[in-house]
């Protein structure tokens, strides 16, 4: 169900309305939205979810939500994403089952491994590049730790973390599958545009292969 | 079925709140003071955590769910019924903003939902929704409410009472000597956050509310 050519996923945040997010960049070519929200209420999040899962079924996109297991459930979306402080992709899967997809965040060699054993679908991989979307208590870990880890894994990896349209091909060349930013697209001042692009450069990547 | 059991049997008039003060898992305060609720004391304990993540709200309920799984105690979760899945507790309990229980229950049949609700209006679509029982407060006056407004008194606890058959049960600075009260009003049965903030008169408290609530 995750792409297998290369492939962009933007994530929502607490700047942009999350549906209008969505909107924007499936229009503009992503084939992933996770939803993310730290702040909302649960029936909001629930009402965004519905739309957003509806709206990407109709661009042939996957909806996936962020920490929040029951959200998915309730609205039919495809998968969840957990981070290391969510519950347990071991967990998850015993009540998600096979259908539905998990990704799961990391950030080292170990964690990697971890998701695999666990039984997640792919991993979440970075931070790449230095970063503004999230306060990072480590350094980047560039592309050549990523090439690394993707040398031991067999999953997809989503890399992520500070990717822009200049590094976009390069970090698909380092063996990720897809591309996930949050800021590039929710602080762009046209994030329609902003997709478009970023799209046309993970595909030039995967061109040059 | 679990379902079937947990539905057929009425709920516990008894509902225990924990403190809000766990910052670990490890030999946490929940877990201490579920020790010393009496095996066959029927009472509902809700684990609402706000502070702790994901993670660490699945450990804790891990952690509780073995204490609880020789007693006759109920477990829920605040808010997260996928957490309450998988830590095989009884039941969530949802603030009033939350996702609503009729899309919970397709995949959460054995779980006992309830609803915290406000007014009249929030009952009656939790009730239209399939929740298994409402709670309302603040009834009286509580230092830990007052940031939610002014207490709702008696006279507003009874209206919602009657404007719903599902089981009601009254939160918000009960003690043993008001819960006659809120039974007089109409309510099932009482919440009590208070129970757990009090560590070494836990025991003793306990008793007073569930003597209190079943006389």
């Amino acid at each position: 169900m995750i792409p297998s050519s290369p492939f962009l996923c933007v994530i929502t945040d607490e700047v942009e309305c999350p549906l209008s997010l969505a909107e924007k960049a499936l229009r503009g070519g992503a084939s992933m939205i996770q939803l993310r929200h730290k702040t909302a209420c649960s029936n909001q999040l629930f009402s965004w979810a519905v739309k957003i899962t509806t709206l990407c079924k109709e661009y042939g996109a996957l909806s996936i939500i962020n920490d929040r297991l029951d959200i998915a459930l309730a609205s039919g979306a495809d998968g969840v994403h957990l981070g290391q402080q969510d519950l347990p992709a071991s967990a998850a899967r015993k009540i998600l089952g096979k259908s539905r997809i998990i990704g799961v965040s990391t950030s080292s060699a170990h964690e990697a491994l971890q998701a695999e054993s666990d039984g997640a679908d792919y991993i979440g991989f970075g931070h790449i590049y230095p970063t503004h979307s999230k306060v990072k208590e480590f350094n980047p870990l560039g592309p050549e730790t990523l090439r690394s880890v993707a040398a031991l894994v067999s999953l997809p990896i989503i890399a992520i973390g500070g990717i822009t349209i200049e590094n976009a091909s390069l970090v698909i060349r380092h063996g990720a599958t897809g591309i996930a930013v949050i800021s590039a697209i929710s602080r762009a001042e046209d994030p329609l545009n902003a997709t478009q692009e970023l799209v046309k450069s993970i595909k030039q990547g995967n061109t040059h292969e | 079925m679990a379902h079937n059991y947990l539905h057929r049997t009425p709920l516990p008039r008894l509902f225990l709140i924990s403190s809000g003060r766990e910052t670990h898992v490890d030999g946490s305060l929940l877990t201490e003071q579920l020790k010393q609720i009496p095996r066959s004391m029927d009472c509902m304990v809700q684990i609402r955590e706000k502070q702790l993540d994901a993670k660490q709200l699945f450990l804790l309920s891990l952690k509780a769910a073995a204490i609880a799984s020789s007693t006759k105690i109920r477990l829920l979760i605040n808010e997260r019924a996928d957490i309450a899945l998988a830590a095989a507790l009884q039941g969530v309990h949802l603030p009033e903003k939350s996702c609503p229980p009729d899309k919970l229950r397709p995949f959460a049949q054995e779980l006992i939902i309830g609803c915290s609700v406000h007014s009249p209006e929030s009952a009656l679509s939790a009730e239209q929704s399939g929740a298994d029982y409402l709670l309302f407060g603040p009834v009286f006056d509580t230092p830990s409410k007052r940031k939610y407004g002014p207490p709702q008194g008696v006279n507003k606890l009874g209206t919602i009472c009657r404007s719903t058959s599902l089981p009601v049960f009254a939160v918000g600075g009960i003690t043993p000597k008001n819960i006659k009260e809120c039974k007089s009003a109409g309510a099932y049965g009482a919440a009590g956050i208070s129970i757990f903030e009090n560590d070494a008169r836990f025991a003793a408290n306990l008793e007073q509310f569930y003597n209190a609530l079943y006389q």
